[in-house]
């Protein structure tokens, strides 16, 4: 079926492929806001609004785009609903039951594409993901301002500001409280932030739906590190978590596969799939070892350079393993360098069963569990390599 | 300062360590001095290997340590024991040093030499094989021979073996103890008497580079027959035995033929010596990897470097294998190295090395020396 045909039986798909272009052009969609202190119930009586007398004519403007808007992502939402039955039928299923992800294998089966970048391949999305939010009215018919910030231009920012500062205030006092009742302080109260950061300002602009600027960042850094180290701080932990992300660590942290046994009864563990570049293996790690290294049978000869024996044997060193752990790989394809930073990925892949949580953490850190996704890049027609240039000359 | 400070440093801790043993006579030494360095005179060092022997890299590396240390190995060991345990009555043994590229044969064997010189044995020295027949420099001569018939002279090379030779013997030659048996005729006017001192034959070809080739020939023929006659104890030691295995040499006549090496006199005479026809000697060869061209390294074991009929000559042999070094070798160079101040940083950059050199003692030097 070509691509023509399935466009005519589902026309309303074909609005959410999304290209990178179209975005930019909803500029004027007029949407929520994660504040809920924000007055947003009388969005949709905007009819009954309109017939009132007394409107600024700011609350006018807003109050025409945000028809436009509601009416658009009504409309959108409406194409996205059929255009998702269509696909369930197509793929012979529930279209009551079908959801999301389904939506997407139905697309990746429908439209294969060979495109590298995944976020040019074509996708289809519910309309509230495609379309970034926007922020509510934040006055009233009147043009009154609902929020007492409003005129410092970044009220939700502000907002937070003042509400930390706040809870520093309540933190003194409750210390004071404390000592001048000398009770004992809480002994299971105590706030656990080894595995999380703060959000970045990415992340934060989007929590608060506005632009800061990167002094503003520092500043709202300043007031929540202080915040953190007073001791009582444990008592506003909600407000402090709202704005912390988790570290990358802990996730694999869980997923560390335990050890078999051998007949000798030696822990082993072995990782399959060890890429680099052209060259691909396999590497088993042995707990109770010498440091013995096999790689094709042969031993660290295998390789004739210093810089890929260097290579093999960092994660070893790095953990100070290599007088505990035997090693043994297989390699094929590639160079040396290729061959030595697959079976370094690997060691260190595999050792990760055999060493505590901290030197996991530094092994984080030191990118011996990062996988380097390089590869040879094309060379390109019309000059002499990937991106050398021919020699310029006058004529 | 600082570096007066780094030397005590150095200093106090390779005193804490042994790594060098005072028992300069490798006659003397045992299995209780394997891993440890001895020191060779500088004269004795400078009579043995003036004209070659010790392997380039390890003589830059003397000259900065301004001293000549060996190891004490077990190889080296292993063959001192057998030879004083041999009945010399009884043809020559060859004893066929061999291993990895890198592994000490060259110094295994330079030892080796050093208990010849003290322990009193005539010495046949060749520095390199390869260096006659696959070295050539712009002014290596080649003649054909005027004795052999389709035979080819390097009578420069010949001549300096000669010296090298005469250089190696000095106190043996100068007792006039060795005449040789019968009358040598080189031209009308020039021959060598029955009777006069091998020494007299040995300035001949030095002087007359000519003849130098057909005087090796005499020379070791004489040298056997005195041998047998128990009139002397004769060492010979031969490094890059296997190229005169090779099948082709680099050498080319002036009509463009290329040369085999059998086809070269010196060839024939040193093959010769290697054979056990005779008796009162020991014969040490070592085989090598680099004496042969890249296409052509594949193993290091005896029977593929010898080929089969360098494999049949010899046979029987002791091959004897020279290997990387061991935990205790190691460190006692690396200790060596650090005394010298060669090596410096902290005590784990061993662990390091040992890995990325895996123990090869060649590798190891030339990782340490940016070090």
């Amino acid at each position: 079926m070509s691509l023509i045909g399935i466009r005519q039986i589902i026309p309303a798909a074909t609005k959410y492929f999304r290209y990178p272009l179209t975005i930019g052009t909803f500029q004027y969609c007029t949407r929520t806001t994660s504040d809920p202190s924000n007055v947003l119930n009388d969005l949709t009586d905007w009819e009954t609004l309109n017939k009132k007398k007394k409107i600024s004519k700011a609350m006018k403007a807003y109050l025409e785009r945000a028809k436009e808007h509601d009416e658009f992502m009504k409309r959108q939402q409406f194409e996205y609903n059929i255009g998702k039955r269509h696909l369930a039928n197509m793929m012979g299923e529930d279209p009551e039951l079908f959801t999301q992800k389904d939506v997407e294998r139905a697309i990746e089966y429908l439209f294969p594409s060979g495109i590298y970048d995944p976020a040019a391949r074509p996708s289809m999305r519910p309309p509230e993901d495609v379309f970034p939010a926007r922020k509510a009215a934040e006055f009233d018919e009147a043009g009154r301002p609902h929020h007492c910030l409003f005129y410092t231009g970044k009220p939700n920012f502000f907002k937070l500001l003042h509400d930390a500062a706040d809870h520093l205030q309540q933190l003194y006092k409750y210390e004071d409280q404390v000592i001048r009742k000398k009770a004992t302080p809480d002994p299971n109260g105590n706030l656990q932030l080894g595995g999380s950061m703060w959000v970045n300002k990415d992340q934060l602009e989007q929590l608060l739906v506005e632009k800061i600027s990167d002094l503003e960042y520092d500043n709202f850094k300043v007031v929540m590190e202080r915040l953190v180290s007073l001791p009582y701080s444990y008592r506003y932990k909600d407000f402090i978590e709202k704005f912390r992300k988790p570290l990358a660590v802990q996730k694999f942290a869980l997923e560390i596969p335990k050890p078999n046994y051998d007949e000798e009864g030696r822990a082993y563990i072995t990782t399959y799939e060890c890429l680099r570049k052209k060259a691909r293996g396999d590497v088993t790690i042995r707990s109770p070892g010498t440091g013995k290294i096999t790689i094709n049978k042969k031993d660290i000869t295998y390789f004739d350079d210093v810089q890929s024996r260097e290579q093999v044997l960092f994660p070893l060193i790095f953990t100070g393993m290599q007088n505990r752990v035997d090693v043994e790989c297989n390699v094929e394809g590639g160079g040396p360098s290729g061959q030595s930073g697959a079976i370094r990925w690997g060691i260190a892949w595999g050792l990760r069963s055999f060493v505590d949580k901290d030197m996991l953490q530094q092994m984080q850190v030191a990118g011996l569990l990062t996988r380097d996704h390089r590869r040879r890049e094309r060379k390109k027609p019309g000059q002499p390599g990937a991106r050398k240039k021919p020699t310029w000359k006058k004529r | 300062m600082f570096t007066r400070n780094w030397k005590h440093l150095c200093r106090r801790y390779s005193q804490a360590v042994t790594f060098r043993t005072s028992e300069i006579y490798p006659a003397q030494h045992n299995e209780n001095q394997i891993g440890l360095f001895y020191t060779i005179k500088p004269d004795l060092c400078k009579q043995l290997f003036n004209h070659g022997g010790l392997p380039k890299s390890f003589m830059k590396q003397t000259k900065t340590f301004t001293e000549t240390a060996i190891m004490v190995r077990q190889p080296a060991l292993d063959i001192m024991d057998c030879i004083r345990a041999s009945d010399m009555n009884k043809p020559v043994i060859r004893y066929v040093l061999y291993g990895e590229k890198g592994s000490g044969k060259s110094l295994t064997l330079a030892h080796l030499l050093h208990y010849a010189l003290e322990e009193g044995y005539l010495i046949l020295h060749v520095p390199w094989v390869s260096e006659w027949l696959r070295r050539t420099p712009r002014h290596k001569e080649m003649t054909n021979s005027q004795t052999k018939e389709g035979f080819v002279d390097l009578p420069l090379d010949a001549a300096e073996w000669l010296l090298h030779f005469k250089t190696q013997n000095q106190a043996l030659l100068k007792n006039c103890e060795l005449k040789i048996s019968k009358d040598y005729e080189w031209s009308k006017r020039e021959k060598t008497e029955a009777g006069s001192p091998i020494a007299a034959l040995v300035e001949h070809g030095i002087n007359r580079v000519k003849y130098a080739c057909d005087v090796i020939d005499a020379l070791l023929l004489e040298i056997k027959i005195l041998s047998n006659s128990k009139q002397c104890k004769t060492f010979v030691a031969i490094d890059g035995f296997n190229s005169f295995y090779y099948p082709m040499t680099r050498l080319n006549t002036p009509t463009k033929k290329k040369i085999k090496p059998e086809e070269v006199t010196l060839t024939n005479s040193f093959l010769e010596l290697t054979k056990n026809d005779w008796n009162n000697g020991v014969v040490v060869l070592t085989i090598d990897q680099l004496a042969v061209p890249d296409e052509n390294q594949e193993s290091f074991l005896p029977r593929y470097l010898l080929y089969k009929k360098g494999f049949e000559h010899l046979d029987p042999f002791v091959p004897i294998e020279v290997g990387r070094y061991t935990d205790k070798e190691f460190l006692s160079c690396a200790n060596y190295y650090r005394d010298r101040l060669w090596l410096r940083g902290p005590s784990d950059l061993e662990t390091e090395l040992k890995f990325t050199s895996a123990s090869n003692p060649y590798n190891f030097m030339l990782q340490c020396a940016p070090l």
